[in-house]
């Protein structure tokens, strides 16, 4: 079986947010497994909403802003 | 405040393995401030710890819990009925609160998750630095507010020595020399001739260990 990754994105409201619903609006796919996790600003993202999104089973957390 | 620095991963989980229920405590004072043992380095080792076991495929209960400071018994009040409930507790408190709490429940296993470091200042965001060393004889009105104990390496009590190079000591050229700063603010203040009086050596009697104080107001009911 293929490895699919569960990947969380934080993104920003006002920039990768938008980025990701141009994105759609463009019909460009990416992978379901994306999970996005709205802010309104990457400032606010600490290191324990990194780990709760591992300990969930992400594997892989990246941060956009 | 006091600082402290957290131990490495490993070491603090070698404390607890083999335990089920543990019990991650912070103190909400000087090792939150310092950003050592707060609320949020509490959450972060329990997480980190709640994955590690998982991923030995042990089931172990990892809880949480952050008081407002672990070295005065009555903030314990909140927490006396939990912690005799795990099989241990790892403070992330300073040395003090770790024996407070080690004291308070006797037949709990209590593990640190400092290192307690220093009694210092902020100097900036994430960065500290020490400053005192409670040495309970304090020189401070003599040093223009420079502590020669301290930031000395040598903790003289006389300087400069002949060691001072450049306004760096001897002993690590990183380090100011506490005489050299001492001379400077004393210039700055006007007060060059202070530092012509010689001091005499340093009563370490008073410096006892354990210390312990007890505020006169206080003296009859200690007493009783």
């Amino acid at each position: 079986m293929a490895y699919d990754p569960k990947i969380v994105a934080f993104c920003c409201t006002y920039c990768a947010y938008s980025a990701a619903d141009l994105a759609g609006s463009m019909r460009l796919q990416y992978p379901p497994t994306v999970r996005m996790v709205k802010l309104l600003c990457t400032g606010k993202v600490e290191p324990i909403h990194l780990m709760k999104a591992f300990e969930a089973g992400a594997d892989a957390v990246f941060v956009a802003g | 405040m006091i600082v402290g620095t957290r131990k490495p991963f490993e070491e603090i989980k070698s404390y607890v393995n083999g335990c089920e229920k543990i019990l991650v405590m912070g103190c909400g004072t000087c090792v939150s401030v310092c950003m050592a043992g707060g609320e949020k380095e509490v959450q972060l080792l329990a997480s980190q710890l709640r994955m590690a076991f998982e991923k030995e495929g042990k089931k172990v209960q990892v809880d949480e819990e952050t008081i407002q400071r672990q070295c005065d018994r009555e903030y314990f009040e909140t927490v006396k009925e939990k912690i005799p409930q795990y099989d241990v507790v790892i403070s992330m408190a300073c040395g003090a609160g770790v024996q407070m709490t080690a004291e308070l429940f006797e037949d709990r296993v209590i593990v640190p998750a400092l290192n307690t470091t220093f009694i210092g200042v902020a100097e900036g965001e994430g960065v500290w630095s020490e400053k005192c060393r409670a040495c309970a004889n304090c020189l401070l009105a003599e040093t223009g507010g420079i502590c020669p104990i301290t930031i000395c390496p040598k903790g003289l009590v006389n300087g400069p020595c002949g060691g001072t190079n450049h306004g760096k000591c001897e002993v690590d050229k990183d380090k100011d020399c506490a005489w050299t700063l001492i001379y400077q603010r004393l210039k700055t203040q006007g007060r060059l001739d202070a530092i012509r009086e010689i001091h005499p050596a340093k009563d370490y009697r008073v410096q006892t260990t354990p210390s312990k104080i007890v505020h006169r107001a206080y003296e009859e009911k200690e007493e009783a």
